[in-house]
Parts: structure tokens; sequence; C-alpha cells
């Protein structure tokens, strides 16, 4: 059953916890609903910013992903104003074979490399294709209003 | 009261007949019938006799009583059963021990008097009774003078009032669910007046889901249903708009599945929505808006003008009437589609005069014959499949070698073990049971010297040869063919199928027709059900020659698979296929309802109209009693079908951590459901992981709701027998759910996009003209196999949905020109091969469209 594997997954990620996120229960009493953190990439305009994001899991975990989203607000092309992001990992590519820790360290890297061809936020994926220092300076923008 | 201990038997009481009964009427006769009651407890009614003081019922009922038991028998009359005095006729009161010792054996025939009741009125006559200590086998019920026919067969007693009925199948339901509380109505208090029944209805139909809910789900749900829904219903007359607190509570409950929001979904930042609208996210985070009362999807945020969204909200249940209203039957498009037949064999389902009914061979039920072979023998030889003649007679394919034969090849190695002797007696030991009814048009005789012979109607030829026999030519054997057309020719002239005489008035209230329409269709008896339908709208002229009862089904469909109710709810796959609401418990009703469902739909099927409503293909194979697979999974949760594939295909060995259960959630409370007894303590393992998927699938379509399926389906059989609905496919009997429509292969060819091909690629134009040439059914059999469901979204191709919000029809180059196209439901796409030429392109496509019913999609 998915408790099982939930937890199993918490003594991982404590006993090695990736670089730059952590991730762990909202409240002792739910596994079901978690909480992360993620560092910004030192390598992207997200640096030095901390953003929280929201996990549910569903009851038929792993067999159905995770559901991820952002509580921190953020300017990125494949995150929306809802915090939804749009990874085909927490979609139609989802294994069970992920792991909350695995799909951290992908959302960190799409903080890196933005996906602008499979958009969320159509305005800022133009920007990041045409204008990619307008963009950056946006980024920067929310990220010292809102992650720091 | 006596004592507990008392020992109870069971005996038989028969209600042969009364003699002499009053004439309350002037001008006609009552149509009586009797009520056995006994100790206040066990009831049995008999059938109506029409037009008589002197009834002769001649039916017998097994009841159990012990020594003290006093055994009530009423008369009424059934034409008057709802008036105040329920068309009493008198009563007799039988205390069992001054007839009969309970610690013998012993009979004993009784002639009454009938005594008035407590109202005073005047009774005369006499009533005939046996009792007896013998009780016979329960196959017996056959004698009974009503059982003549197959319909009422199957049910043994039918109550002829379903006040009787509904009181009778509530105390059955409660077992099974313990909240049906609610349920405890009289038939007395029932029968009487129809003001107070109407209310009392009304007051049923409304779900309470506050009472199973966890505090804090009703809280919130509360607060955001009502409050908006208060301040937002649109004045329009349309009858969706009515229950309104209802509404609320069965949005938010729908809702509950997803992850909470901060907002109801029944409002959005512009404030509340209109009644019957809900906001939803895609998987993408975009929103957009489901109007439930026309089953509709856009993007555009509904108007909160309430005159120019009424008249919006009738504009698109007209556009819904219109589309229903261009949908046929699936009996006329077939006949009108099939122009080269000859004039004899289009004549419509005439009910075949000289064939079956007169021969010897009448006492052989259509199907029986094929479920002896089924039951007995085991499943087929893989590659196998066993259909009927449209006369009900089994035949064999043989996909492995596409021929055909009668002879069924499980019995064939039966017959190869016993009779070593030969190919030539293989026929002889079958009896004529085995061998099922004559083809139609065949009879059989006896000449002066007792000889068999057989007649051929249609040729006016006469053989000895028994033409069910096989053959060495083997020629009669239909050939590799499927036809609509011919299973509904058959399944129409099917003596249940045919109407009784007489007329069935249901009478309804526009405004109220989910309430009223219950009330009348659960009154009646299965059989009143099967004469000729008269619907009439309260206040309304209008003599339903079609088009009443038409519109009376469209507006039913509309209200009772309507997701407030909590009986239905949309599927995953799109915004429109429907199944069952595994939480429909919320209406401790519930149950009830399936079973009224189950009528509506047997008896719209019965009466040659249709339901504007479609659903996820396994409810349809449930309803074949077919078994379904994993690909079935697919349209009711698409993520957890990806999971169980993953899991087949790859080695779960530390990955997967799971036992033998599963979880639920429950308005918040997570249960854990063993899968199979002792589950919690399987581990599941590389090795039994296919065990694992079979259960889980199982569970997740059928099971979770087999409470509500089989209430549905005891509706449904009462009318449609499951031997003959049995005959039809799955994706026929959508159509012959809801009807065939003529495609618009323009709008079709318009909003169609593809994948590694352009529109104007050789094989593309092949492909739409392919279509062009098709007759309907197999233009919506390509549409069912692409996108699962022949329904069309109300404004045409462009709203087309897929499991991941708005997707149009796809196709994709894909696969070898060896291959046959494949389809993904899912995404609406076909993924055509780059063929040849055109002639190759018709093949595969017709034959990946007629014969892949249940596996070959992905």
């Amino acid at each position: 059953m998915a408790l099982k594997r939930i937890n199993k997954e918490l003594a991982d990620l404590g006993r090695d916890p990736p670089s730059s996120c952590s991730a762990g229960p909202e409240d002792e009493t739910d596994m079901f609903s978690w909480q992360a953190t993620i560092m910004g990439p030192g390598d992207s305009p997200y640096a030095g910013g901390v953003f929280f994001l929201r996990i549910n899991f569903p009851t038929d975990y792993p067999f159905k992903p995770p559901k991820v989203s952002f509580i921190t607000k953020i300017y990125h092309p494949n995150i929306n104003n809802n915090g939804s992001i749009c990874l085909d990992i927490l979609k139609e590519q989802w294994s069970p074979a992920l792991t909350v820790s695995k799909v951290l360290l992908s959302i960190c890297s799409m903080l890196t490399d933005p996906n602008p061809d499979d958009p969320l936020v159509p305005e800022i994926a133009q920007l990041y294709k045409t204008d990619r220092q307008l963009y950056e300076k946006n980024a920067k923008e929310w990220t010292r209003k809102y992650a720091t | 009261m006596p004592p507990q201990d008392l020992p109870k038997r069971s005996i038989t009481v028969t209600v042969v007949a009364a003699d002499g009964l009053i004439k309350r009427d002037v001008f006609r006769l009552p149509d009586p019938f009797a009520v056995i009651t006994v100790d206040a407890a066990q009831t049995h009614t008999t059938s109506v006799i029409k037009k008589t003081l002197n009834p002769y019922w001649n039916e017998d009922f097994e009841i159990e009583v012990m020594s003290s038991s006093v055994i009530a028998v009423q008369i009424f009359d059934q034409r008057k059963f709802k008036k105040k005095d329920q068309g009493f006729l008198g009563v007799v009161n039988i205390p069992v021990s001054k007839y009969l010792d309970l610690t013998r054996e012993g009979n004993e025939m009784l002639t009454v008097e009938l005594k008035k009741s407590n109202d005073n009125l005047v009774v005369h006559g006499k009533l005939i009774i046996h009792l007896s200590t013998k009780v016979k086998p329960r196959t017996n019920n056959a004698d009974a003078p009503v059982s003549n026919e197959a319909g009422t067969s199957a049910n043994g007693l039918q109550a002829p009032m379903s006040s009787m009925n509904l009181h009778d199948s509530s105390t059955a339901l409660s077992a099974a669910g313990p909240s049906s509380l609610a349920l405890s109505r009289t038939p007395s208090a029932q029968g009487r007046v129809d003001a107070p029944h109407a209310a009392e209805s009304t007051h049923m139909s409304m779900p309470t889901p506050q009472i199973h809910r966890s505090p804090s789900a009703t809280a919130a749900s509360e607060g955001t249903g009502e409050g908006s829904l208060a301040s937002s219903r649109p004045v329009s007359g349309s009858a969706q708009n009515s229950p309104s607190t209802a509404t609320g509570n069965g949005a938010s409950l729908a809702a509950g599945a997803q992850p909470n929001r901060n907002m109801g979904t029944n409002e959005d930042q512009h404030g509340p929505l209109p009644s019957g609208w809900e906001r939803r996210s895609d998987p993408l985070g975009r929103t957009y808006y489901v109007d439930h009362n026309t089953r509709t999807t856009t993007w555009h945020r509904p108007n909160a003008n309430q005159a120019v969204n009424a008249s919006n909200q009738q504009g698109e249940t007209n556009a819904a009437r219109d589309q229903h209203n261009r949908r046929l039957l699936a009996d006329d498009m077939v006949e009108a589609a099939t122009p080269n037949r000859s004039a004899t064999a289009s004549v419509a389902p005439p009910p075949p005069a000289h064939s079956g009914p007169a021969s010897p061979s009448t006492t052989i039920v259509p199907g029986s014959g094929s479920s002896q072979t089924t039951s007995g023998t085991g499943p087929l030889p893989a590659g196998w499949e066993e259909r009927y003649t449209p006369e009900g007679r089994p035949y064999y394919v043989d996909h492995n070698t596409r021929t055909t034969t009668w002879v069924d090849p499980r019995y064939q190695r039966i017959v190869r073990v016993v009779g070593p002797n030969g190919t030539s007696t293989s026929a002889q030991p079958q009896s004529v049971s085995q061998l099922g009814p004559l083809p139609s048009g065949w009879e059989m005789r006896l000449t002066s010297t007792a000889r068999i012979y057989f007649v051929d109607h249609n040729t006016k030829t006469t053989t000895w040869d028994d033409p069910r026999l096989p053959s060495s030519l083997d020629q009669n054997v239909p050939q590799y063919k499927r036809d609509f057309r011919r299973k509904l020719i058959y399944f129409r002239s099917q003596p249940a199928m045919r109407s009784q005489p007489g007329n069935c008035q249901i009478k309804i209230r526009r405004n109220h027709i989910f309430e009223d329409s219950y009330a009348e269709i659960m009154r009646q008896t299965a059989s009143d059900l099967k004469k000729r339908l008269m619907i009439k709208f309260d206040g309304e002229d209008g003599l339903d020659y079609g088009g009443v009862s038409r519109e009376f089904f469209f507006l039913l469909s509309h209200e009772m698979f309507n997701p407030f109710y909590c009986l239905f709810e949309y599927s995953a796959h799109d915004n429109y296929t429907l199944q069952i609401n595994p939480a429909s418990g919320v209406n401790p009703e519930h149950l009830n309802y399936f079973k009224f469902i189950g009528r509506c739909m047997g008896l719209a099927i019965f009466h040659r109209r249709f339901l504007d409503a479609y659903f996820i293909v396994s409810f349809y194979k449930m309803i074949l009693k077919k078994k379904v697979t994993l690909a079935d999974l697919e349209s009711v949760d698409a993520e957890l079908f990806r999971g169980m594939s993953w899991m087949l295909e790859n080695d779960i060995t530390d990955v997967i951590d799971e036992t033998f259960t599963t979880n639920e959630d429950r308005f918040g409370e997570m249960v854990t459901i063993e899968l199979k007894p002792g589950g919690a303590d399987v581990p599941v393992t590389e090795e039994n992981k296919k065990e694992y998927v079979e259960l889980i699938v199982e569970y997740r379509i059928s099971k979770r709701v087999h409470e509500q399926f089989d209430a549905f389906m005891s509706g449904f059989n009462e009318l449609i027998p499951q031997e003959l609905i049995n005959v039809f496919d799955e994706r026929e009997l959508e159509l012959l759910i809801g009807g065939m429509s003529e495609i618009d292969v323009d709008d079709w060819i318009k909003y169609t996009d593809y994948r590694g091909y352009e529109m104007n690629d050789e094989v593309v134009q092949w492909f739409w003209k392919c279509i062009r040439s098709w007759p309907a059914e197999r233009k919506s059999r390509l549409l069912q196999f692409t996108t699962g469901t022949s329904r069309i979204p109300v404004n045409g191709f462009k709203d087309l949905q897929g499991s991941d919000g708005p997707r149009r029809f796809t196709i994709e180059k894909s696969g070898d020109p060896s291959q046959l196209p494949k389809s993904h439901t899912c995404f609406n796409r076909l993924d055509l091969p780059p063929y040849k030429d055109y002639a190759s392109l018709e093949q595969k496509l017709t034959l990946a469209v007629e014969e892949t019913v249940g596996f070959g999609q992905e």
C-alpha cells in the first residue's frame, strides 16, 4: 500500500538527502501531504531564492504520480500563476520507479533549463526565446520579491 | 405475541379463485388481484385478472408459518389501487392451526366468505383457497398463468402494484446497505393519495450527503456550494435548475477527489458560476468550464448575467436536443443503410408467424442451448469465438483460420472421446435441445407416419434434413461477418420483445420529470411497461405518437444521469461519457434509483426509443456480462492504467512494495480493501503481479460499483432478457441505447489533426474516401474504435475531448503497412500505417473496426 512506500521514501531522503532540496510531511499525522523546499540553482536567475512546494500523494501512489506544485511564486515558462508545473514525469511520463527525490531534482534542472517549446505561460516562453536578458531580469526580481 | 421458539415450516398456499365479488361501478368490472400476507410480514401478490367478478388465479405461493400464524388474503381492484379505499374488495383471515396440523402432512381446500375491513365498505363473494404442507420445488412457478410469456417468468412473482414491489425490494436491499432506513414507506400509505406521495418522492430524490461525510468536509463544501448557488440561480424554467442545495453538495462532492483548492468548483475570481456550471482545471492548469445542464465544456466563462445565461442555457439544451433528434433508432438507421438487400429481407422485424411458435421446437428458449454449451464445457480454444445467428443459434468463429462452423470446437472434442467411430456419428449425440431453435422461416412437422420433416417457408420447400445439423458442406453457417442489422431483426422478433396488448400510461410534470417518472415507472409491473407507451406531460395536449416519448427519454436521461444526483459521474476519459459514481451511497436511496434507471433503459430499448446518454465501454461490457480487461481501465482511470501497464512491462522487484490490497479515499477517510481474502498478508511479487493487476482492474471497474450495477441490472432485465441483449457486442449496444446519427464527415475532416501526415497525402485522402463510402454504423464504429464512444460533442468535432483536455480527432502516421490500424482512445488518436493502395487501406481499416472489440487497442 501507498503508505509503506511513502515511509520508505521519507527514510531514504533522511539517509541520503539530495543536494539543494528537502522534503517531508507537513504534519506527522498525514503522510500523504508533504512540503518540499528547493534552493534556486546557482547558475540560474533563481539563485539565492528558497522555493516552497506542496506534494500530495494519491492513494494509488506509486502507480500514479504525486501532485507537485509551487507555493512560492516563481517566474518561469513552465510554471504558472497557480504554481502548477508542466513536467512530463509528473504526467504521462511518470513511472513507479521514480521517487520524490528524483522529481525534485528534475524540477531543479528545469529551473536551470526551462523548456520554452512546451510552455505553460506562453508570454514568459516567448520572452525567454527572444529577450533572454529581460527574462532573467524578471526572474531575478520575482525571486528577490517572493523567494527571499 | 407467540413465543419465538415455535417451530416454523414452509407450506404452499394456492389462491385458486374468488366468486361473486361486489360490483361497485355500474359500467365497469374490477381488475382483481389478491395480496397474501403472513403475520403482517411476508407479502405475495397474484397477477391481475382483467374485468371480472369471478377471478381465477390458481397461483401457488410458498410461505413460512408456525401454528399461531394467520394468513390474510386481501382482494383489490387494480384499477382503483390509487383511490382512497385502494379498490378494496374484501379480506379473509385464516388461522393456520384451524386447518392444518403443522406437525403432520395434510392439505385443505377452503371456501371462505369475504369480510369487510375497518372502513365498513360493503363486500361480498367467496374466496377459494388451498393450503398444503407440500412444498413444490421452485421451478414449478411456470404453472402460474402470467408466466406463459418469457419476460415475466424470469421474475417469478411480480407484484402488480409497484408499491409492493418497492417495499419488497427495499427491505431486501437494506440487508446489503445499512443506510436505507429512510425507505420505511408502507404499501398502504403509499398508494392512497397522489399528492403526499409526490412530496415524499421529492424528498427521496434529494441526496443526503451530510449524513456520511466527515464534519470538516461538510462544513467547507456547504458554505461555498449553497451560498453561491442561492445568489446565482438563473431564472430559466428548465428542469435542471430545480435542486439547488443538492446541486451544491453534489458538485463539491464530485470535486472531492481532486486536490483541495481555495475556491469551490462553482465559483471563481469573478464570483459564483451559474447553477449547473462547474469550474475545472485541465492537467496543464488551464481553467475550463463544465456545463452539467447540457453536458458540454467550454473555455469561456459562462456569463453571470442571468437573462443571457438562461437563454444561453436554453440554447445549448436546444442544441443538445437537436443533436438528439438527429439521431435515429439504430433499427431504422441500419435498415436504411442496406439498400441492396432484397425486399423480403428488409421487411422489418415481422413476427415470424409460421416459424418458431407453432413448431415443436417452441419449448426451446433461444440461447438456452448455447448457455448449456458454454457453462458445460469451459472456455473455447484460443482464437475461437462463439457468436449467434439472428435466430439465436450459436456458431463458432475460428479467427485463426478465419472460418466459421456450427460445430462447437469444445463439443467436438468430447464427441471424439466418446465415439471413436468417426465423424459420421459426431452429429448424432446432439439432442434437440442442444441444437437450439430452427432458423427463422423454418418449421418442423410430422408426416402421418410420425416421421419428422422440415418446411422452409422462405423457399417453400421441404426436406428430411434438419437445417440445424451440420451438413457436409456447412453452407448455412453465417459467413465471417458481423451483422448488426440481422442481430437487431432477431432481437426485435423475439416473443419477449413484443408489446403486450393495452396501453402503458405515464403521466409526468415537465418540471418534476425525475420524481414523477420514478413514481410512475416503479409503480407499474414489468409486463405493464411492455404495453404501448403513452407518455403525457401534465398540462400539455399532444398525443404520444412517438414524439412525446422521444422528448420524454431525452429529458429524463439528462436528469437521471446528471452528476448532481451523484448516481452517475463523467468518466475521467472525457467530459461526457458516464460511469456509475462509486460514492452514490451518499443518497441512501441510490439502489432503488439504479433499479429505476435500469428499468428506464430497458423501457427505452423495448419501445425503440433511445437515451441521450453514453457510457464508458466497460459499462456496456458489464451489461453483456463480458470480462473487463486492463484496456478498459484506461477510460476509467488513465493514470492508474499507465501505472498498471508499467508494472506488467517492467521488473517490479524493489520498486513496488505492495500487498493484495488497494486504498480508497471515502470522503477523506482512507479505506484499505483486500483484493482477495487475506490479501493484506500477500505481497505482490514479480511472479504474481499479473493476478494483482487483474484484481485491481476488476475492483476499480466492476467490484467497486457492483451493488449499484446489480440493482441497475435487476431493473434492466425485467424488460430485456439477458440472453437477448447478449447477441450484441459492446459497440452495438451503445448504438442500441443511444441511437445512431449520420455523422457529418465534412465537420469531421475539418477538425482532424495529423501527425506525420499532411492533409493532402494520398493515404489521408484514401482514408476519407473510405469513410465517406461507409454506412453510418461503420462510421460510428470507427469513432468508437478511436475515441471510445460514438458520441459527438454538441458543437461538433471541434469540441472533442480527450483524457487531458480538448483533443481533436488525430491521425498519426505509425505502424507498418502489414499491420492493422491501432487506436489510443485516451487521445482520440488513430495510428494509420502508410498503406500502399486504397484497397489495402480499406481492407485493413474495415477489419480493425469490425473485428477488434476489446483487444487490439492500446
